[in-house]
């Protein structure tokens, strides 16, 4: 008999019946599990710095507990050395020493108190650890290919089994602080899948050689994690299915899959299945990548094993989880990033309100942060990491009811507006625009996966109605418009300003707007100049190229692309030489002549590039109104773009701020 | 004001023969600091070989990213082979490849070197640049050796003191020792 930790029935949840594969109880081992539904592992650099769990790692906890709605909540890897080798972030909660399980049981206690199914990870992060010391540790010192981490120490044979036996003392622990089910990480480039890897593991000893020798440690972490876990706590484990690794002689899929079938002979009770590492040339999780792009792998999986399958890897939508589970391809849906971004995503899709999820736009920003050694943070989601501050995450109502005005219904904006509305203001929104969602409208057109972006606007138009915010569409707010109303705040939200190009032959007609252009409203010739080389160039010029369009960019950035995050930006250096665009940084435009336009270095050195239009995409900060509103004596705010122009989550991200603040 | 096309090349072409020449003297300066600290009995040509090193070790880090294997092992060592001649030709030298008389075996030519030139300016020992270069490429090759777990090796086969004539480097598999 399977135990069952909590009851849940979902027959009064909408969502159930739309989606009843995601809603029907699972067993994993001994452990009866009611939904198909994981929050996977994540780190969040949220514990501190010397291991120990702090409130800001339990309250993100407990918010990505309730949201899984009954199903499985696994906390963030573990490393477990204490000469911190095996860490790889420097907010990673520690397991080396009976000390810690303390902090560990708050977790637990967090993901209970959800009724939920508590997750332990452990987690040696091997080739891309060591993040506080000067020396990682592998099965072989194979240089790094990347210089953002430490150079390895090949492990000994003692340090092996020394390894192996801090799995299971860590594993001890996690039973001891309350978890249910144990998983253990072998994936992108930990020191699991550093042993199990060709390209990595070079021993001769028996921890080496063959896929078998190679998956010798793997194989007794198990049986010892196993061993001290007994009949009731499952114990899994996250492998790659493909290493994405060829190119530096990796294991071939065909190994990957020997792989799990060995993790389940050694009594392995689910696998996660995951593919590439971080040293792999091929994206695999950013937006360019479809939806959907790599279920194909869990469906192999299962043919290979019988033991439940779960994978994440954008799958950010409940319905193909939800038809592959039905098919017989997959057993749980692994959910991360869409749960940075929404903890309560899936309680949403329960409860038959996916319009109120707002979804991960797949940018890695929150990758990107924890590579830098910087808290989590989500690009869309402004409380991300704030969860345990009250006044931020659960602002208290207004404590005076204002008349706000907030001038623009793009994403800045409507996230003020809703949050303001919600606090008990009375508030506006105006846009010259008949519609709202300000550029957003003209940037979701860019290739490689921008239209996701929109799903922004969806969520804040939601929440704006049930707020109650009173929308002035197709209203251009000028200073009688303000002087007639005078609200008792006004929110500029306007978007950018775009330059000009102050030079002679600026006023030429062969200069157009890039909102025109994304628009489809302005003709473009065949040879084009965007004058920007920031992420809004970047998206005009990929989608000029992609019309078969000779696009050049010239950007006052020392690099293009310097305001997106460095986890995106090679997908965009990529695709600029895919789509054959020559790309001028440092340099200005002198002039604009009847050929094209006479580009300047910083340095002075001067050139020609012929072309039939010029697109400005620069941008500067809007400051119309400004003065208006503040010789009015009128409360005054400026986010997003008007106050300076950068990218869609500091849109997010002020008006929330602001919102919260009214 | 219209551009002089000419003009403006002619200017980035003098910036960057300064740019390279101030780098290549800047090098022998700061080898005279490293000798001088050194002490007198340190030999200018173990200070110069080690300097070689700590080139090659760094410069061998960004190879790495490029490496790859998905055109077997000819196609990796002509890729090895085009980064190291394109090192030096960055550097202002005119550098080659092409494929040796045995299998597995490419030759780097480099027919024009600004090296001896500048050595010869600051005093130092002509064939302190070709045994540099040696051992500047052999360390490279020690972290790429590593890293794609193929044992390489790099000798110098001839070397034209003056920077004229031509220097061949011959870059071919080792013996799996």
């Amino acid at each position: 008999m399977a135990k069952t930790l909590f009851e849940w029935d979902y027959s009064d949840y909408p969502g159930a019946k739309t989606y009843p594969h995601l809603f029907k109880p699972i067993q994993i081992g001994n452990l009866m599990v009611p939904n198909r539904i994981k929050y996977a592992a994540t780190e969040d650099n949220l514990n501190g710095h010397d291991g120990f769990v702090t409130d800001a790692g339990v309250e993100y906890m407990r918010q990505r507990a309730i949201g899984v709605v009954g199903g499985l909540c696994f906390m963030q890897g573990v490393y477990m050395d204490e000469k911190r080798q095996g860490q790889g972030y420097v907010g990673q909660a520690a397991c080396w020493d009976d000390k810690f399980v303390p902090g560990l049981k708050r977790i637990s206690d967090a993901i209970h108190e959800a009724k939920a199914v508590a997750g332990f990870q452990l987690m040696d992060c091997g080739r891309v650890g060591a993040v506080e010391v000067d020396y990682c540790h592998g099965p072989s010192a194979v240089p790094q290919r990347l210089r953002i981490f430490k150079p390895v120490q090949e492990m000994t044979n003692a340090h092996v089994k020394t390894m192996i036996r801090q799995h299971v003392d860590a594993a001890r622990r996690g039973i001891e602080a309350g978890f249910d089910i144990m998983e253990i990480s072998g994936i992108v480039g930990y020191l699991i899948s550093n042993f199990i890897s060709s390209y990595t593991n070079r021993r001769t000893d028996e921890y080496g050689g063959d896929l078998r020798g190679r998956m010798q440690a793997v194989v007794e972490i198990i049986q010892g994690v196993k061993d001290v876990c007994g009949a009731d706590i499952p114990v899994g484990i996250r492998l790659c299915s493909e290493e994405l690794l060829d190119d530096v002689r990796g294991n071939t899929p065909e190994e990957s899959m020997e792989t799990y079938k060995m993790a389940e002979e050694a009594g392995a009770d689910y696998i996660s299945c995951t593919l590439g590492w971080q040293e792999s040339i091929y994206p695999v999780i950013s937006r360019d990548i479809p939806m959907g792009n790599w279920i194909h792998l869990a469906k192999r999986a299962k043919e290979h094993v019988n033991i439940p399958i779960q994978m994440a890897y954008r799958l950010f939508k409940p319905g193909l989880p939800n038809e592959k589970i039905g098919a017989g391809e997959l057993d749980i849906w692994e959910i991360c990033r869409s749960m940075i971004a929404d903890p309560h995503m899936p309680k949403k899709v329960a409860q038959g309100k996916e319009d109120e999820i707002r979804h991960c736009v797949a940018c890695n920003l929150c990758l990107a942060r924890l590579f830098r050694d910087a808290p989590m943070t989500c690009y869309i989601n402004p409380v991300c990491a704030h969860e345990w501050q009250d006044e931020f995450a659960n602002p208290k109502a207004a404590e005076e009811e204002k008349e706000v005005m907030i001038v623009g219904a793009g994403p800045a904006g409507l996230e003020c507006a809703y949050m303001a509305a919600r606090r008990g203001h009375e508030v506006h929104v105006y846009d010259k625009r008949d519609v709202i969602g300000g550029t957003l409208n003209e940037a979701k057109n860019a290739p490689y996966g921008d239209d996701e972006l929109w799903t922004c606007i969806e969520y804040q138009k939601v929440m704006c109605e049930q707020a109650g915010v009173n929308f002035h569409l197709g209203t251009e707010v000028t200073e009688d418009l303000i002087e007639e109303e005078m609200p008792d705040t006004v929110v500029l939200a306007t978007g950018p300003a775009y330059s000009r190009i102050e030079a002679s032959g600026g006023d030429s007609d062969k200069i157009v707007n890039l909102l025109d252009v994304m628009s489809g409203k302005v003709e473009v010739a065949e040879t084009v100049v965007m004058y920007g080389n920031r992420k809004p160039g970047i998206g005009g010029a990929l989608h000029l190229a992609k019309q078969g369009k000779k696009v050049t960019i010239v950007g006052k950035e020392k690099s293009a692309g310097f305001d997106v995050n460095p986890s995106f930006k090679w997908r965009y250096m990529i695709y600029m030489r895919q789509n054959g665009i020559t790309v001028y940084n440092d340099c200005d435009i002198e002039e604009v002549t009847d050929e094209g336009v006479i580009v300047k270095a910083f340095d002075g050195v001067r050139w020609p590039i012929q072309c039939d239009t010029v697109v400005i995409s620069d941008r500067g900060p809007n400051e119309s109104l400004k003065k208006t509103v503040q010789s009015e004596g009128i409360e005054l705010f400026v986010i997003g773009d008007a106050l300076i122009p950068r990218n869609l989550s500091s849109a997010v991200h002020d008006g929330y701020r602001v919102g919260i603040r009214l | 004001m219209p551009v002089d096309t000419e003009k403006e090349i002619s200017k980035m072409h003098r910036m960057l023969h300064s740019t390279r020449n101030e780098i290549g003297k800047t090098y022998y300066r700061w080898r005279q600091v490293a000798i001088e600290f050194a002490g007198d009995d340190a030999k200018p040509l173990d200070v110069s070989l080690r300097a070689a090193e700590i080139f090659g070790k760094d410069i061998g880090k960004s190879f790495l990213p490029r490496m790859n294997w998905l055109k077997g092992e000819e196609g990796f060592l002509m890729i090895l082979a085009r980064s190291l001649a394109g090192l030096w030709n960055t550097e202002g030298g005119l550098a080659t490849v092409e494929k040796g008389e045995n299998p597995g075996e490419i030759l780097i030519k480099c027919l024009r070197d600004p090296w001896p030139t500048w050595a010869k300016e600051y005093g130092a020992p002509m064939e302190e640049v070709a045994l540099c270069r040696e051992r500047m490429y052999q360390t490279i090759l020690e972290d790429v050796s590593a890293f794609m777990n193929v044992p390489l090796k790099i000798e110098l086969q001839k070397a034209i003191s003056r920077g004229e004539g031509e220097t061949v480097m011959r870059l071919s598999k080792a013996e799996q020792g």
